[in-house]
């Protein structure tokens, strides 16, 4: 049993982590669901991210702290929204690690909210329970949204936007309902991240929390929610469960195994249709 | 007859080349009309136009009485247009049932809040557009394969599951583009009555179609285009009669219209 708590208190973090990258990566997904590789997921952190920083400072309840960051994430996602979805796919990928790059100028210097250079240190640690509460509800959301038209909506879009359009789905609306999604849980997601790190800086959500959370989403796989949540706990538990097999090698063992999940499992961990295939192979076999 | 679909002088070029000039011809409500011509004679132009793909540089089309000239596809779906694909496009990673729920998005009548939420009426509404989606799955025949992944269905197959699914949406006007390419000729008669029962069911119709037996066959009517233009209408052995279709078809020597047996 002390065993058990000393594995606990060792990995408690990861698990935490772990939860924060899958809100990250769920935000990423629901974008790339909707036809965009994005990297905007980013800025709706950073905005949830001191927004909810500077609440909790103020001693504000966590219930607001939340909500209130999930509005602030909305509401960057809608401008940007308006501003990329004139764009195709490849560059609307670029334009969006461009923002990431103003994003962090804006951190900079917006030092009344952001604490400039310095960040901000946040006097209250995020309650676990209340981590794994947000995931679930998240969870329980995008399963309603994988079930609903909208769902429908994104999957055809994604395949075929021609098709979609000509059964009548108005690719912008649901391409921005995608984005206001993704600004919501990317808003939660940067409050939970500021609470977890109790410092946050103009480097918490720069280049590196984009490529953990577009490798989560890939290696995950972006076709079913699923994909993302797996996704984020395989890759942030990958380093210590690395470490622990090849200490000397992790950082190179890391990226391997990465290249092979990639090579082989393009469509990532979880994938609906190669599941549905194998069924139906399985099927005609017997 | 009253007009479901009306194009009146439509015109669209690429880049100075006219793919679609001036085109005027009528479909029939209730009816089956055949949409002719050799290749690259701007069918599939035309047929973008009209789904709303591509836009007109000048003239009108109207579905229905409503100018879609300028209008956007979803708008087009929206106003009762449901198409098919010269190549098949269905969606991966759906079974067939899926793709013809999809079909019906129009007919959904349920707000996304709604949907989301999974209110008790629009799951009521869910479940009788599936009941809907199984039936058509039926009418086309593919019943058995309800739960197939689309994909994995035969190249016949998914063209009837794709009219299932242009039929999820309970067009006015029904676009198919090719229904029959690929097609062994029993498929294609199948096709053919397939039309029929619709078109005996008030449906209208507009089929671009190379098989000459089936146009001959099914259309009540057809119009013939070549580079873009029209170059006659009617019924469809007085079109495939006339010198002009001919010479389209098949070059300046004119061939013995008895002769056509041979060809379907």
């Amino acid at each position: 049993m002390d065993n058990l708590s000393d594995l606990w208190a060792t990995y408690r973090s990861t698990v935490a982590f772990a939860m924060v990258n899958a809100m990250f990566a769920l935000s990423t997904y629901v974008v790339l669901s909707a036809g965009f590789l994005s990297f905007s997921t980013v800025v709706f952190g950073a905005m949830g991210g001191f927004v909810g920083a500077q609440m909790v400072i103020h001693g504000l309840p966590l219930a607001i702290v939340f909500i209130v960051s999930g509005l602030a994430g909305l509401l960057v996602s809608m401008v940007v929204a308006a501003v990329f979805l004139r764009l195709n796919s490849h560059w609307m990928a670029l334009a969006s690690l461009a923002l990431v790059l103003i994003t962090r100028v804006v951190v900079l210097n917006a030092t009344t909210l952001t604490g400039g250079v310095n960040g901000l240190g946040i006097p209250m640690a995020l309650p676990l329970d209340w981590l794994t509460g947000i995931l679930v509800l998240t969870v329980l959301a995008f399963y309603a949204l994988y079930h609903s038209w909208f769902g429908i909506a994104s999957r055809v879009l994604r395949e075929d936007p021609s098709v979609a359009a000509c059964m009548g789905v108005d690719l912008r609306k649901v391409q921005f309902i995608a984005f206001g999604i993704s600004g919501i849980v990317g808003g939660v997601g940067g409050a939970a991240m500021a609470m977890l790190l109790q410092y946050i800086s103009p480097d918490t959500f720069f280049l590196g929390i984009a490529f953990t959370m577009i490798a989560a989403t890939v290696l995950g796989g972006s076709y079913h929610w699923f994909g993302p949540v797996l996704g984020a706990a395989v890759y942030t538990a990958l380093p210590s469960l690395m470490q622990f097999i090849v200490p000397s090698l992790q950082d190179v063992a890391n990226g391997v195994f990465l290249l092979l999940i990639m090579v082989f499992l393009p469509r990532g961990l979880i994938d609906p249709r190669a599941m549905r295939l194998r069924r139906s192979a399985k099927g005609r076999s017997s | 007859m009253s007009a479901i679909l009306e194009l009146d002088r439509a015109s669209k070029s690429f880049g100075g080349i006219a793919a679609v000039s001036e085109l005027s011809f009528v479909a029939g409500r209730g009816r089956v009309t055949g949409l002719m011509g050799p290749n690259g004679a701007g069918k599939t132009t035309v047929i973008n136009l009209i789904s709303g793909l591509l836009t007109c540089d000048s003239g009108s089309i109207k579905l229905d009485g409503a100018e879609i000239s300028r209008s956007k596809p979803h708008d087009i779906g929206a106003l009762g247009l449901a198409r098919t694909y010269q190549n098949v496009r269905l969606i991966s990673g759906l079974t067939a049932l899926e793709q013809v729920v999809a079909g019906s998005f129009v007919k959904r009548d349920t707000s996304f809040i709604a949907s989301f939420l999974h209110t008790p009426a629009a799951r009521r509404r869910m479940r009788a557009l599936r009941d809907k989606a199984m039936h058509l799955l039926e009418r086309v025949g593919m019943a058995h394969a309800a739960g197939t992944l689309a994909e994995t269905l035969s190249y016949g197959e998914q063209r009837r599951v794709e009219i299932a699914r242009a039929l999820g949406a309970d067009p006015v006007l029904l676009l198919l583009d090719e229904p029959t390419a690929g097609m062994n000729p029993q498929e294609s008669n199948e096709i053919g009555l397939l039309t029929h029962r619709l078109r005996d069911e008030g449906l209208s119709i507009l089929m671009v179609e190379h098989n000459m037996k089936l146009v001959v066959d099914f259309c009540d009517s057809v119009v013939v285009v070549n580079f873009g233009r029209h170059i006659a209408d009617g019924k469809p052995l007085d079109c495939i009669k006339d010198p002009k279709v001919q010479e389209a078809y098949f070059g300046k020597q004119r061939i013995d219209a008895d002769g056509l047996g041979a060809i379907g």
